[in-house]
């Protein structure tokens, strides 16, 4: 690539940094001294290039905003560069204008089929090239701030849509989320479906004594405090909340993307959630006197997973025997206690040595006609 | 032939970059010869095309109609119109006359 010519510099007057660029590639230096000067009297920034291959050098280093070309270059001819121009799409947007002979219909259909945004025929005269040129510009300057708008438009509606997802899964699922918007198998625009779900119960124990003796706006701070732990314990282990209701705490694992470690995760949560909880629980029976504590449940099974409710209220919801079964558990946990289903247990069993594990054995659950082996873990 | 000048009326915002074109018409005529005498019927092609490109785009038509013989002279092989051609280039480079308006 050569520089701007003299002249074609001094006559563009230095164009500002903002200036429209424009690349042209001819092997004529007369030609091209011709069109910077022309370009240049307009306040276009003007770059050169003499051959196929140092144009596609330029416009790989710096992408124009718009490119003449020559149809006849030494080495690759202008046809081929257009085409290798629009076929990519970080250059496909740049408009190329072919500068072939008057009477060169060929080199027109040739043109046409590589992409070429417009003609330029030689002799080239000065008020056809900067018509030419300066339409382009207009249309290309159009498309840019049309696609920005959109670029914008798509981040804000992005941004709102993680904002409100955040309030429910993970913050890294909602990237995930988000990421996968669009296409066609994306999270929450499936029907209802049965799939293999952890679910994780958590309630707090000792909730009936703090409603009964300590103020309302006690009571509301204190169950901010005890959901935000939960909350955090659940996110981080990249947990979906799909209901949260008076003391209790219902997550899902293995949705609404598929986890290969939901049983792990769903452990290493539950037993986060009472280890963030312990500090609240101390400073609460400082302040109050009361004794609490997070009881949890969890069930491995299938489920089905969905978006319930009418054309006016939907809720990503779960539902199936697991939820009942861990539900039935967690009533049965006591403070600091993780109750977990047989089936969930076998799943985990290689990751709880070390930890206290009690089989309580087969348990009759109300709902369920037949006993459930049950394990608690503690801490 | 006649001893008349030739008169080229030329857009005097492009006054800055004639001594170079016309320095380049020079050169040009020069390796027309060269190759007029090598018998290299594909440069004479290129540089005729070259001439019909650039030449009326100037305002020098008759550089751009010199260079379409030329080209097609060199396509045809037609070496006789080619010595024509460039002896008529090289009167028209001597006796061109440039008017800016």
């Amino acid at each position: 690539m050569t520089a701007v010519t003299d002249l074609a510099a001094a006559a563009s007057r230095a164009p500002a940094q903002s200036a429209f660029r424009v690349l042209v590639v001819d092997d004529d230096p007369d030609m091209t001294r011709f069109l910077c000067l022309l370009l240049g009297n307009e306040g276009m920034a003007v770059e050169t290039a003499s051959d196929g291959e140092s144009a596609m050098r330029s416009i790989v280093a710096s992408p124009p905003e718009m490119v003449l070309l020559d149809v006849l270059l030494p080495g690759r001819g202008g046809f081929e560069i257009c085409a290798r121009l629009k076929s990519d799409p970080a250059t496909a947007l740049i408009p190329v204008i072919l500068i072939t002979a008057l009477e060169d219909r060929e080199s027109r259909v040739r043109g046409i089929k590589a992409g070429a945004d417009d003609f330029l025929s030689k002799p080239v005269r000065r008020e056809e090239l900067l018509a030419r040129v300066q339409t382009l510009r207009r249309l290309h300057e159009t498309r840019r701030e049309l696609e920005a708008r959109r670029l914008a438009a798509e981040v804000q509606r992005k941004e709102a849509i993680r904002k409100a997802f955040s309030r429910y899964v993970s913050p890294r699922l909602a990237e995930r989320i988000i990421g996968s918007l669009g296409s066609e198998d994306a999270p929450f625009r499936e029907p209802a479906q049965r799939t293999d779900v952890v679910v994780l119960f958590a309630d707090l124990r000792g909730f009936t004594s703090i409603t009964e003796s300590i103020e309302v706006h006690h009571v509301v701070h204190m169950l901010n405090e005890y959901f935000a732990v939960l909350t955090e314990a659940a996110y981080q282990h990249e947990g979906t909340i799909f209901n949260m209701a008076g003391d209790s705490l219902l997550v899902g694992f293995n949705v609404p993307l598929p986890q290969p470690d939901a049983a792990e995760r769903a452990l290493r949560a539950a037993i986060d959630m009472i280890a963030r909880f312990a500090p609240v629980a101390a400073a609460w029976r400082r302040r109050h006197g009361i004794a609490t504590g997070v009881g949890i449940g969890m069930c491995l099974g299938e489920a089905i997973i969905g978006n319930v409710g009418s054309p006016h209220y939907m809720s990503y919801t779960v539902v199936g025997d697991p939820v009942n079964t861990a539900a039935r558990l967690t009533a049965m946990a006591q403070a600091d206690e993780v109750l977990v289903s047989g089936t969930l247990f076998d799943a985990l069993r290689s990751l709880v040595s070390g930890r206290r594990v009690e089989p309580r054995g087969d348990v009759a659950l109300r709902g369920k006609s037949e006993p459930v082996p049950v394990y608690a873990i503690r801490l | 032939m006649n001893d008349a000048a030739y008169h080229v009326k030329v857009d005097k915002g492009l006054a800055d970059l004639i001594p170079t074109f016309m320095s380049n018409r020079k050169k040009e005529l020069e390796a027309l010869r060269a190759a007029l005498a090598a018998a290299d019927f594909e440069q004479l092609r290129q540089l005729g095309h070259r001439m019909r490109g650039v030449g009326n785009s100037y305002g020098f038509d008759r550089v751009s109609d010199i260079g379409r013989s030329i080209e097609e002279g060199a396509k045809s092989g037609d070496k006789a119109s080619l010595e024509q051609q460039i002896a008529h280039y090289g009167e028209y480079l001597s006796r061109v006359q440039i008017a800016y308006e």
